[in-house]
C-alpha cells in the first residue's frame, strides 16, 4: 500500500489515501454551510466509498469571542451575552450566570422567584427538545416532524414572550430572582401547554419513535461506551444514554429542584436510538415537574432586594446547571471591581461533539448525519 | 442591489422596440411579468449561523409559513438559490466562505441581512476580535431587518420589502442610474421637514389660544399634583446554600495531601485539612501544584477508586499578567463532588505537559487554551488552533492582546 505524501493532506489528517487501484478512498468536505451540520460546523471526512474512515471537525465558524467581550462589560451587562451562547437554552444560561453571582454576593431568592425559575427552565427544556425533535426528523428525511414540532413550540414561545418580551434571547433572570413578575395568565397558559403536550407526545411517538424506518436508521448506530463518554467529558442526554445516571438537577441540585419528584431516564447501549429516547423521555419528566410546580405556585415577592451595582469580591465562583443539552458550567474569576476578570463557560455541546470522531468511524455517511442529529449540539455554544 | 435586474438581455431589444408606436408598452409589460414572477418565487439558501437562524426556521414553519409569499423552496446548495438570508453573526473565518457562497449563486440574486449582527456586528461590535462588523462589508445587501433577533413577522416584512424592490426592477427602474439622472432632483426630506415645522407652529398657536381661553373661563383652576407609581421594594433574602453531596473538603484535601504533601490551596497556603471547613460549604477545593507533578496529580485523582472522580469538566487558563494558570476542573458523577486544580505556567516559556492521555476530552480543551492563550501542551497529539485561523496574530484572551485593526474599543 502506498501512501500519498503527507504535505498534501487536508488540515488535521496525518495519514494519506490508500492509492491501490481497487481502493475508493477520498476526502470530502461537509460544511460549514450544510443543512445537517446544524449551523456552521465543518467536517472533513475521509471516505472509502460511502464508509467513513476518519472525521476531522473544524470549529470556529461562529467564534465571537464572548469570553473576551465579557471582560469589558459589567456583571449585569454580561447576562445578555449568555443568551447568545446556546440560544435554545437561554434561560439556563442566564440562570447559571446568576447562580454564580448569587454565590459570590450571598443573595437569596424568594420562594416565588425559585418557582418561576424552575417552571421557566422546564418549559425551555421542552421547547428546546421540540425543536431538536423536529430537526432530527428532518435530518433523516421526514419534513413533517419539523412542522409538528414547531406547532407546540410556538405555544411555549408565546409564554416566554408574555413574561419577558423575547422569543429567543430572554435576558430574564437577575441575581435574586427575575427582572419582572409573571403575569396572571402564566399559570393558565402553562396548564394548557401541559394538557396539550401529553397529547402531542403520543402523536410524536406514533409519528417518529415507532416508525420502522426511523428505528432502522437509528438502531445500533454511533454506539458510545460508558467509559468513553466519561473520558470525553460528555454530559446530559449523551452521557445518560451511555448508562451514567448523572443529572445536575438530581446529583447536585440547584434552585429548588430537590423538592420535586421526577425521574432521570438512563439508557443502556449508548447508541443513536438511546440518545433519542433520553430526550423523548425527559419531556414527560419536565411536564411532571411543571404539574407539581403549578399546584404549589406561591404568592409573594418574585425577587430579593436589588443592588445598584454588582461588584463581586475577589475570588473564583463556579456554578453548574443542567441545560437541555447537558452540564453548563459558569466560572467567574473576580478581582474586585465592576467587571469580571475572566469568564469561562463550560459548554455541554463542546465536549459532546468531541466524541464524534470516535463514533462516526465505520459507519455510512448517512449515519453520520444521524449521529450529528442525536448529539444535539448548538454551534455558537461550542464556539462561544 | 440585485445583480442583473430584469433588463439584461432585453436591453437591446428594447432599444429597437421603443422607437415603434406602442413598442414601449410591450417591453414594459414583459418586464413587469418577469419581475412579478421573480418576486413571487424566491428560493432562499439554507444559511444560518447563529440565533437568527432559529427565527428564520420559525418563519418557515407552521405558524408563520413563508410559503405564503412564495419563499417556500429552501435550497441547500447556492447554485439553486437566489436569496441568501444572513441569519446570524459572520466571523472572519466564515467571511471567505460567505463570499464563495454568494459568488456561486446565479444572478439575479438578493441578500437580506437579518438581525443586528449581520447589519453591523450588533452586540459584538465593540471589543471582539473575530466578528465582521456587518455582512455588507463582504457582499451587497438589499434589505436590512433589524432586531436581535428579529421576530419572524419582521423577516416576513423584510421579504415583502424585497419583493417590492424586485417588482420595481427593470428598464424603467427609478433607481437605475440613467433614469435617475434624467429626472430633476427634488429634496423631499427638506420639503417634509418644512411642512412639519409649519404644522407644529400651527398646533402651538392653537394650543396657546385654547389655554388662554380655559384660564379666562376657569380663573380658580389648579392642576392636580402628578403622582408617580411607587417603585416596588423588595426585602433582602437569606441565601440557602445548595445541598452538597460526595466527599467533604477536609477529607478530600487530606486524601490529596497524603499522596502529594506539597499541594496547597490557591492563595491560602496556610489552610490545612483541619481548617478547610472554615471556608464554607460552597467552597470548591482549589489546589495549586507545580508543573512537574501536575499530570501525576490528575492521574491520581482519576485513578483513585475511593475519590470516584471520573469526569473532566474543562481545562482552561487565566492570565495573571505575570504568569498563566492552567486550570483543570474535575467532577465525580457518582458522588457529586468537584475538585479544581491549577498549575502556574511562565509567560516566557508557556509550555506544560498534556493530560489528554488521561482524559480524552482534554484534547479539544487544550487546543482551545493554545488557541486563545498561546500555551503549548507538550505531548498533545494534535496541537493546532481550534477556533481562529492559523494566521491570526496573537492570542486574544491574553490581557495584553491588542489589535487595533480588528478590535473597536468601546468609547465609554
Amino acid at each position: 500500500m502506498e501512501l500519498q505524501p503527507v504535505d498534501n493532506l487536508p488540515e488535521g489528517f496525518t495519514r494519506g489515501l490508500n492509492s491501490d487501484e481497487t481502493s475508493e478512498e477520498y476526502f470530502l468536505n461537509m460544511g460549514p454551510q450544510h443543512p445537517s451540520t446544524h449551523g456552521v460546523l465543518r467536517l472533513v471526512l475521509k471516505l472509502d466509498g460511502e464508509n467513513v474512515l476518519e472525521v476531522v471537525p473544524h470549529l470556529g465558524y461562529v467564534h465571537r469571542g464572548i469570553e473576551k467581550l465579557a471582560e469589558s462589560q459589567t456583571y449585569l451587562q454580561n447576562i445578555h451575552l449568555t443568551d447568545r451562547l446556546d440560544y435554545l437554552s437561554s434561560h439556563f444560561n442566564n440562570l447559571g450566570y446568576c447562580l454564580a453571582m448569587e454565590q459570590a454576593l450571598d443573595i437569596g431568592v424568594p420562594e416565588r422567584g425559585e418557582y418561576i425559575r424552575v417552571m421557566v427552565c422546564e418549559l425551555q427544556r421542552i421547547q428546546s427538545h421540540l425543536l431538536w425533535w423536529g430537526v432530527t426528523g428532518m435530518d433523516l428525511g421526514a419534513i413533517s416532524t419539523f412542522l409538528y414540532g414547531f406547532k407546540e413550540r410556538e405555544m411555549i414561545t408565546d409564554i416566554f414572550e408574555e413574561i419577558c418580551g423575547a422569543r429567543l434571547t430572554m435576558n430574564f433572570f437577575r441575581p435574586g430572582g427575575s427582572f419582572a413578575d409573571v403575569p396572571d395568565t402564566f399559570i393558565p397558559r402553562v396548564k394548557k401547554v401541559i394538557e396539550r403536550m401529553h397529547v402531542a407526545l403520543d402523536e410524536y411517538n406514533t409519528l417518529l419513535t415507532d416508525n420502522i424506518i426511523f428505528r432502522e436508521r437509528t438502531r445500533a448506530i454511533g454506539i458510545l461506551s460508558r467509559e468513553k463518554a466519561l473520558s470525553y467529558g460528555c454530559s446530559g442526554g449523551v452521557l445518560r444514554a451511555s448508562g451514567v445516571s448523572y443529572d445536575v438537577r438530581r446529583n447536585d441540585p440547584y434552585s429548588i429542584y430537590d423538592r420535586f419528584d421526577f425521574g432521570i431516564p438512563v439508557g443502556s447501549v449508548g447508541g443513536c436510538f438511546d440518545r433519542y429516547r433520553m430526550k423523548m423521555e425527559e419531556m414527560p419528566q419536565s411536564l411532571r415537574i411543571l404539574e407539581q410546580a403549578v399546584k404549589d405556585f406561591p404568592e409573594g415577592p418574585y425577587r430579593s432586594k436589588e443592588q445598584s451595582a454588582y461588584r463581586l469580591p475577589q475570588g473564583s465562583y463556579y456554578s453548574q446547571v443542567e441545560t437541555a443539552r447537558g452540564l453548563l458550567g459558569t466560572y467567574i474569576v473576580a478581582e474586585g471591581g465592576a467587571k469580571p476578570y475572566r469568564v469561562k463557560f463550560r459548554s455541554p455541546s463542546f465536549s459532546n461533539l468531541s466524541t464524534l470522531c470516535e463514533m462516526a468511524v465505520g459507519h455510512k455517511i448517512a449515519d453520520l448525519v444521524t449521529i450529528l442529529a442525536t448529539l444535539d449540539f448548538v454551534v455558537p455554544d461550542i464556539d462561544r | 442591489m440585485g445583480v442583473g435586474g430584469a433588463s439584461g438581455a432585453t436591453e437591446q431589444v428594447a432599444e429597437i422596440l421603443d422607437k415603434f408606436p406602442g413598442g414601449i408598452r410591450l417591453v414594459d409589460s414583459i418586464e413587469y411579468l418577469v419581475a412579478w414572477a421573480r418576486a413571487n418565487s424566491l428560493w432562499p439558501l439554507v444559511y444560518g449561523t447563529a440565533c437568527c437562524a432559529m427565527e428564520m426556521m420559525s418563519a418557515g414553519s407552521s405558524r408563520h409559513d413563508w410559503a405564503r409569499f412564495g419563499v417556500e423552496v429552501a435550497r441547500a446548495t447556492p447554485r439553486q438559490a437566489d436569496l441568501i438570508v444572513l441569519a446570524g453573526t459572520i466571523v472572519e473565518k466564515m467571511g471567505t466562505n460567505l463570499v464563495t457562497l454568494y459568488e456561486q449563486m446565479p444572478a439575479p440574486k438578493y441578500v437580506i441581512a437579518m438581525g443586528s449582527c449581520a447589519i453591523s456586528g450588533g452586540p459584538f461590535y465593540y471589543d471582539t476580535y473575530s466578528v465582521i462588523k456587518g455582512g455588507d462589508r463582504l457582499i451587497p445587501v438589499d434589505v436590512y431587518v433589524p432586531g436581535c433577533p428579529p421576530r419572524p413577522e419582521a423577516l416576513l416584512y423584510g421579504i415583502m420589502e424585497l419583493q417590492e424592490k424586485i417588482r420595481k426592477e427593470g428598464r424603467r427602474n427609478p433607481w437605475k442610474v440613467g433614469k435617475v439622472l434624467e429626472t430633476p432632483f427634488v429634496d423631499t426630506h427638506s420639503l417634509a421637514k418644512q411642512e412639519w415645522l409649519t404644522q407644529e407652529e400651527k398646533k402651538e398657536d392653537e394650543q396657546r389660544l385654547a389655554r388662554a381661553r380655559f384660564k379666562a373661563e376657569n380663573p380658580d383652576y389648579k392642576p392636580a399634583k402628578p403622582q408617580r407609581l411607587a417603585k416596588e421594594k423588595f426585602a433582602a433574602m437569606p441565601r440557602i446554600p445548595p445541598r452538597k453531596s460526595g466527599f467533604t473538603n477536609p477529607s478530600l484535601l487530606a486524601a490529596v495531601q497524603r499522596a502529594f504533601p506539597e499541594v496547597a490551596l490557591f492563595r491560602q497556603p496556610e489552610i490545612t485539612p483541619a481548617t478547610v471547613a472554615d471556608l464554607g460549604p460552597e467552597y470548591i477545593l482549589d489546589l495549586e501544584i507545580g508543573p512537574e507533578q501536575y499530570p501525576d496529580l490528575v492521574r491520581f485523582l482519576k485513578e483513585d477508586q475511593e475519590l470516584g472522580i471520573d469526569l473532566l469538566l474543562q481545562v482552561t487558563a487565566v492570565d495573571w499578567q505575570d504568569h498563566f494558570d492552567v486550570l483543570v476542573q474535575l467532577l465525580s458523577t457518582r458522588l457529586g463532588h468537584k475538585v479544581f486544580l491549577r498549575c502556574p505556567v511562565s509567560k516566557e516559556q508557556p509550555e506544560i505537559n498534556t493530560i489528554s492521555d488521561i482524559f480524552r476530552g482534554a484534547e479539544w480543551h487544550e487546543r482551545e487554551v493554545f488557541d486563545l492563550f498561546g500555551i503549548r501542551f507538550s505531548g498533545h497529539p494534535d496541537m493546532r488552533r481550534i477556533f481562529l485561523l492559523d494566521d491570526f496574530p496573537g492570542y486574544p484572551l491574553r490581557k495584553d492582546f491588542a489589535d487595533p485593526e480588528r478590535v473597536v474599543k468601546r468609547p465609554y
